[in-house]
């Protein structure tokens, strides 16, 4: 049940978007596709939409295959990020659309657009055209329009991104809340991490075509799978230092007190992922790393290179020899050109394979 | 005492712009005027010189115009054949722009280029060739010749501007509603047509003006059947003189279709016109 993607390909003549994909979504689980423009998040969303047909691979949604099953048959429901009103159309006539098509009574059309239209806030504007709402409206109606005839399955490619941030922010909850409420199978195309972070049972990372991890948020960012995927999420990015497994199963690296922290666990890792030359990377997210004052015991010297208060936090950029990265903390008193010790904890300090 | 100045001078400014968009309109009125009270003077007031300006108006030049030139029949005609163009170019036309601006055709740009190829070959050229073509086919002097190629003759017209008209929709509308569950037909049908309609209603004003008008083709591919009103209106022209007031009394005929088709198709035309020019 839910959506099972088969090692789907995309081509545009010589251009390949989507390469072989594969990955099945459970029944009412909402999955996030993450990643820069260009990756091929939104051409698998609209092959699965059937708006775009698959150059090879299946798609079986609730079991049965729709791999060339036209959109009208597969029994979804889309978000645009431009949101696809019908200009001509009043707001109640958009959300009435799809149940018009589908040649329900006007009574029980009317019932459902109202039920619908008052769980999404927009009762009050019914007679209203899309042109004299607000974007945040508009999307709502999208949603409306989506929901109100029960899909099985939710498609929303960057439904949020033409929305201001405050806005978007409180949509994101909204839409996480009704569509779990509601017990739909949700695929949200985006690339804004925190949407994906906030929202995601899972997140698929993809980049230039393929998926390069599919976990959930805290695992992604925790673990993850590559260089790529670590630089992607979380802000500031994680710090990557480049490693190489010696003979002797040495770890050497760019910042060699960093790569001696990396636990056995981890070192069992680097093995297993390491590129034929023995190449791969050392990673620590910022607020794992910890200052303290210089020449503490298993500390590596930095020098602070520039201090950023962001009220909340601090951002600490510093320079260990010529390598450059970045130490989140509470307030401090540092300032550029102190020197000062930094230590990575073992347990926080990851392997990470390099991307192909 | 400050704030009077430009008031002053923007009553001024506001009455020169009215008093040059009243000398514009008078300069395009006046021929139009001009005709149509030609048609309702009788022949001595319109020999007089210096012209009259107060005179019995008369309607025999419309009397004259159905009795000796058989206005009557031409303009069923001219009814017919135009129809059958226009509809004939605007539905074609339309199905072709649609599947250039939205479907995978291969080599769309050359078959859109193809198209319009046609409008660049001067009629004169090619009138004899269709002479010929339509004798061998039985179908000189018939309906169905001049209705065929007015529509023709509009096609790339239609094909090129209702594809622009096309593109200007957003695609993610016409997704939405295949995926509300429209089948491909039926998403062109409820959402894209309606938001057509402006470009549609330009597009089919200026194909029907054109068919309207014709005169070199009308002339040389009918002889009795179906004469339109350009080739009776011109027989006002007789080989000793120019009968004016018949002339005048056709020219009103014939623009009076194209005045209330305008008439009609106002509240479409002025947005249609425009959009293209403001996206939005």
């Amino acid at each position: 049940m839910g959506i099972e993607i088969k090692n789907i390909y995309k081509r545009f003549g010589s251009l390949t978007v989507v390469n072989g994909v594969s990955v099945d979504i459970a029944d009412g689980e909402f999955f996030v596709m993450l990643g820069p423009s260009g990756c091929g998040k939104t051409t698998t969303l609209r092959m699965v939409a059937g708006l775009e047909t698959a150059s090879e691979g299946q798609i079986f949604i609730n079991g049965r295959d729709m791999t060339h099953a036209e959109p009208r048959h597969r029994d979804i429901a889309m978000a645009f990020q431009d949101y696809g009103l019908y200009p001509n159309m009043t707001v109640f006539q958009n959300i009435e659309f799809p149940l018009k098509i589908r040649k329900l009574a006007p009574a029980e059309r009317r019932r459902k657009v109202e039920e619908t239209a008052g769980r999404l806030g927009i009762s009050d504007y019914l007679g209203r055209k899309p042109a004299q709402m607000s974007g945040g409206q508009r999307q709502r109606v999208s949603l409306a329009r989506a929901l109100v005839r029960n899909p099985k399955v939710f498609l929303m490619d960057e439904p949020l991104s033409n929305l201001d941030a405050k806005l978007r922010a409180v949509m994101r909850t909204e839409i996480k809340k009704l569509v779990t409420d509601l017990g739909i199978t949700t695929i949200y195309v985006t690339h804004d991490q925190i949407e994906a972070m906030s929202m995601a049972d899972r997140i698929a990372v993809m980049r230039k075509g393929d998926m390069v991890q599919v976990a959930p948020p805290l695992q992604v960012y925790d673990r993850p799978a590559t260089c790529f995927v670590a630089d992607f999420i979380g802000s500031p990015p994680m710090n990557l230092f480049k490693a190489e497994l010696a003979n002797n199963g040495r770890v050497v690296c760019q910042v060699q007190g960093f790569g001696d922290a990396l636990d056995d666990a981890e070192r069992e890792r680097a093995r297993a992922m390491a590129d034929r030359h023995g190449h791969f990377a050392v990673g620590i997210r910022p607020e794992h790393l910890q200052c303290v004052a210089a020449g503490t015991p298993g500390s590596v010297e930095g020098i602070v290179e520039l201090v950023e208060p962001l009220g909340q936090t601090t951002n600490i950029y510093l320079l260990s020899g010529d390598t450059k990265y970045v130490v989140v903390t509470d307030r401090t008193s540092l300032r550029a050109g102190d020197t000062i010790g930094v230590i990575a904890p073992g347990d926080k300090v990851r392997a990470v394979g390099l991307d192909r | 005492m400050a704030s009077q100045k430009p008031l002053l001078s923007r009553a001024v400014k506001l009455a020169a712009a009215y008093a040059l968009a009243l000398v514009a309109t008078a300069f395009f009125a006046f021929p139009v005027f001009w005709m149509a009270g030609s048609s309702v003077k009788s022949e001595l007031d319109i020999s007089q010189y210096p012209p009259v300006w107060s005179f019995t108006p008369t309607f025999e030049n419309y009397a004259k115009l159905a009795s000796e030139l058989d206005a009557f029949d031409a303009f069923v005609n001219s009814a017919v054949i135009v129809g059958l163009a226009t509809t004939l170019a605007m539905v074609c036309g339309t199905m072709a722009a649609y599947a250039l601006a939205r479907f995978d055709v291969k080599g769309k740009e050359i078959i859109a280029f193809e198209v319009l190829s046609i409008r660049m070959l001067p009629p004169i050229v090619s009138v004899i060739p269709m002479f010929i073509i339509a004798r061998a086919l039985g179908i000189f002097d018939t309906y169905w010749l001049l209705a065929a190629a007015y529509g023709l003759a509009g096609l790339p017209f239609v094909v090129w501007v209702m594809r622009v008209f096309i593109q200007d929709i957003p695609q993610s509308i016409e997704e939405a509603a295949m995926i509300d569950g429209c089948s491909r037909f039926q998403t062109f049908w409820r959402v894209t047509l309606p938001l057509l309609l402006p470009g549609l209603a330009a597009t089919m004003v200026i194909v029907f003006m054109f068919a309207w008008n014709e005169f070199l083709l009308a002339s040389m591919l009918t002889s009795q059947n179906a004469k339109t009103l350009p080739v009776i209106a011109a027989n006002a022209i007789k080989p000793k003189a120019i009968a004016w007031g018949l002339a005048s009394a056709a020219g009103v005929v014939m623009s009076l279709p194209v005045v209330v088709l305008v008439l009609m198709m106002q509240r479409y035309l002025v947005r249609g016109l425009t959009l293209g020019a403001v996206k939005g």
